[in-house]
């Protein structure tokens, strides 16, 4: 069917392992300084044994593959449940699959997990067709 | 329990410039390496008014606005135990470098699960350009009150 031609059945991306660079540098650029994610001891008093990415880091990963493949503003909604943690170091596996067209706008079903194959993100997106 | 009469609560309305050299470090950050975001060129060359800003940026300015860590500050609650366990957004228009966005926050729900072990905060962001809301978003931040003690 010629309408869901320019949306694929899935969008797939892999990145990492993630840095400290990475880390710092989102929490500059995003203003989120929560050590939780910066300083290992820190991490490890609350249960982690390494910072903990953060979670808009992963969701901006997860806007990036869609942007990058269906532009910037024909993104109208994003939601994301953060179900898990990615810890520094892991290398991050991301998904996009389509679940549904209605009235032009492409339904995809949104998900991150980590090495260790445990999910870290649930979501769902709102892909509009940019005319 | 989180004291519920700080459902309503809202921050009084800033505004900000989307500024250029803020949206090149935050692309850095996420390994966004198309120019649309930062070069003119390429932005007007794809049909677009000016360079937008990527779709999670929004959440980045908001912070400027007033963190999740201040918000949490009015609760009570130190930051030690508190994880994001939901985030939305809703686009109506693209923003863009050199809009001035006004931003405010509001505090739309306090639940509790697991017998009061994990407290949950809801929080609705605004951002209007010219007057007319661009975008939503919605934060859900879950306190983990064994951690947090």
């Amino acid at each position: 069917m010629k309408s869901q031609a320019d949306f694929p059945a899935t969008l797939t991306q892999t990145y990492g392992p993630v840095s400290a660079i990475d880390l710092a540098l989102y929490a500059a650029a995003s203003g989120d300084h929560n050590a939780l994610h910066l300083d290992e001891q820190v991490a490890s008093e609350v249960g982690f044994e390494k910072p903990v990415v953060h979670g808009m880091l992963n969701m901006a990963f997860v806007a990036r593959m869609l942007s990058s493949h269906f532009g910037v503003r024909a993104i109208t909604h994003l939601h994301t449940r953060f179900t898990g943690i990615a810890l520094r170091g892991q290398t991050l596996q991301f998904q996009a699959k389509l679940e549904q067209v209605i009235d032009q706008v492409a339904y995809y079903q949104l998900s991150v997990t980590n090495e260790t194959g445990a999910s870290v993100i649930e979501g769902l997106a709102h892909i509009k067709r940019l005319t | 329990m989180i004291d519920p009469k700080h459902i309503g609560y809202r921050t009084t309305p800033t505004v900000l410039a989307v500024d250029s050299w803020r949206v090149k470090l935050f692309c850095k950050a996420i390994g966004e390496n198309d120019p649309v975001y930062w070069d003119i060129d390429t932005a007007q060359s794809a049909g677009l008014p000016a360079c937008p800003v990527p779709p999670t940026y929004l959440k980045a300015i908001e912070g400027d606005h007033c963190t999740s860590a201040d918000l949490l500050q009015v609760l009570g609650i130190p930051v030690k135990g508190v994880l994001h366990a939901e985030q939305s957004f809703t686009y109506f228009s693209q923003v863009y470098v050199g809009d001035v966005v006004e931003i405010s926050r509001e505090i739309v729900d306090i639940y509790e699960k697991k017998s009061g072990a994990y407290n949950f905060v809801v929080v609705d962001s605004h951002f209007k350009v010219k007057d007319k809301v661009a975008a939503t978003n919605k934060q859900v931040i879950l306190i983990r009150n064994k951690v947090a003690a």
